[in-house]
């Protein structure tokens, strides 16, 4: 009869035991899914991931910035041969200018957009959060209707944009040239400044929209001079090379 | 007896949440989470019966391991043809938990009471 109850006390015990274990491991699964799927449990890997990245950016970016001025150095000695050759460096720059890939200043215009202050009201919730927030497609709209006016320069927040420049949201930052910058955005523009100014200014144009949501999301002035920095990212070509001329069939 | 139980769940849950790291596909994490509810409610089944002075080990042991397969079968099953099948099991489950530990209480309540009675 003891030991009856000796065994019945040790099962008894092993099957809470084994309760326990699942118990305790179905916990930590599900803890595991929950840390998982919240990349906020890796914040503090990704802050210094993000901070690593960040400087060797800047070191590339200074690499860049040295070779470009060396190329300048070697184009200067190189213009100050002969007289073909003061031509050949004359079109060198304009080519260099029309790509955006010098230092260049005029008359233009500044606009900086920027994510209203206002909240959102209650009236009809559901629209409204993306309404105060300036999106990729209001500064495309602004880009291309700057173009469009005749704009010889244009930078948003000190990157150029150029042929191959994408402007693209990617969840609540803009990525222009690659770099992601937020709210507020200062679009520099060289050309005429009337010109500009009217173009952006048009009934229903670029700048409509986010004025009638909160016109202080918009601030526009003409400048008699306007600096924009020339193009920082690579310039290399990975695809593309210069095609043979075609021949043209009679 | 209780006391015995109580440490072997304590036992468990901290050798499970320190010594064993089993990888598990995340897939079983449902039938995981069913198969200890299962535990739990046959754990708590031992506690009455034992209380009644009607337990024993074999029907112990093996409602502990066709409830824990039946509650993950059910689960399986449920996830194969759309239906929350696991949800049946949870419901029992839970609904025997409650019914076997208003009993347990009611036992305690009665022993405090006649212990008062006597005293």
């Amino acid at each position: 009869m003891k030991d009856n109850k000796l065994y019945q006390i040790l099962v008894f015990f092993i099957i809470w035991l084994v309760v326990g274990l699942l118990l305790g491991l179905a916990f930590k699964e599900q803890t595991r899914i929950r840390t998982a799927e919240l990349p906020s449990a890796r914040l503090p890997e990704l802050a210094r991931a993000y901070v690593q990245e960040k400087r060797s950016n800047a070191a590339l970016e200074e690499e860049i910035r040295q070779l470009r001025q060396k190329i300048n150095e070697l184009e200067n000695a190189f213009a100050s041969g002969t007289k073909q050759a003061q031509v050949l460096s004359q079109s060198l720059q304009e080519a260099k200018m029309i790509a955006g890939l010098l230092d260049v200043e005029g008359p233009g215009i500044e606009l900086i957009l920027q994510d209203s202050k206002r909240k959102p009201s209650g009236e009809s919730p559901e629209l409204l959060p993306e309404l105060y927030t300036i999106h990729d497609y209001d500064l495309l709209r602004v880009v291309n209707e700057l173009r469009q006016a005749g704009a010889e320069a244009i930078s948003i927040n000190g990157q150029r944009i150029v042929a191959t420049t994408g402007i693209r949201c990617t969840g609540p930052v803009v990525f222009i040239n690659d770099v992601k910058m937020a709210s507020p955005f200062t679009i520099l523009a060289i050309g005429d400044p009337k010109t500009l100014k009217g173009a952006l200014e048009m009934p229903g144009g670029a700048l409509a929209d986010l004025k009638s949501v909160d016109p202080k999301m918009v601030q526009l002035r003409v400048l008699d001079k306007v600096r924009i920095p020339a193009y920082g990212g690579s310039t290399q070509f990975r695809y593309v090379q210069p095609a043979p001329p075609q021949e043209v069939k009679q | 007896m209780i006391a015995v139980g109580l440490i072997g769940l304590l036992l468990g849950v901290v050798i499970a949440s320190m010594a064993l790291d089993i990888p598990l596909p995340e897939e079983w994490a449902a039938y995981l989470s069913l198969a200890a509810l299962a535990g739990l409610d046959t754990a708590f089944g031992g506690w009455r019966a034992s209380l009644e002075g009607r337990f024993h080990p074999d029907v112990f042991v093996s409602g502990f391991i066709v409830n824990a397969l039946l509650a993950a079968l059910l689960a399986y099953l449920g996830d194969r043809i759309g239906v929350d099948l696991f949800l049946a099991a949870v419901v029992t489950l839970g609904g025997r938990m409650f019914l076997n530990l208003s009993l347990i209480r009611r036992y305690y309540l009665n022993q405090f009471a006649l212990r008062r009675q006597r005293g």
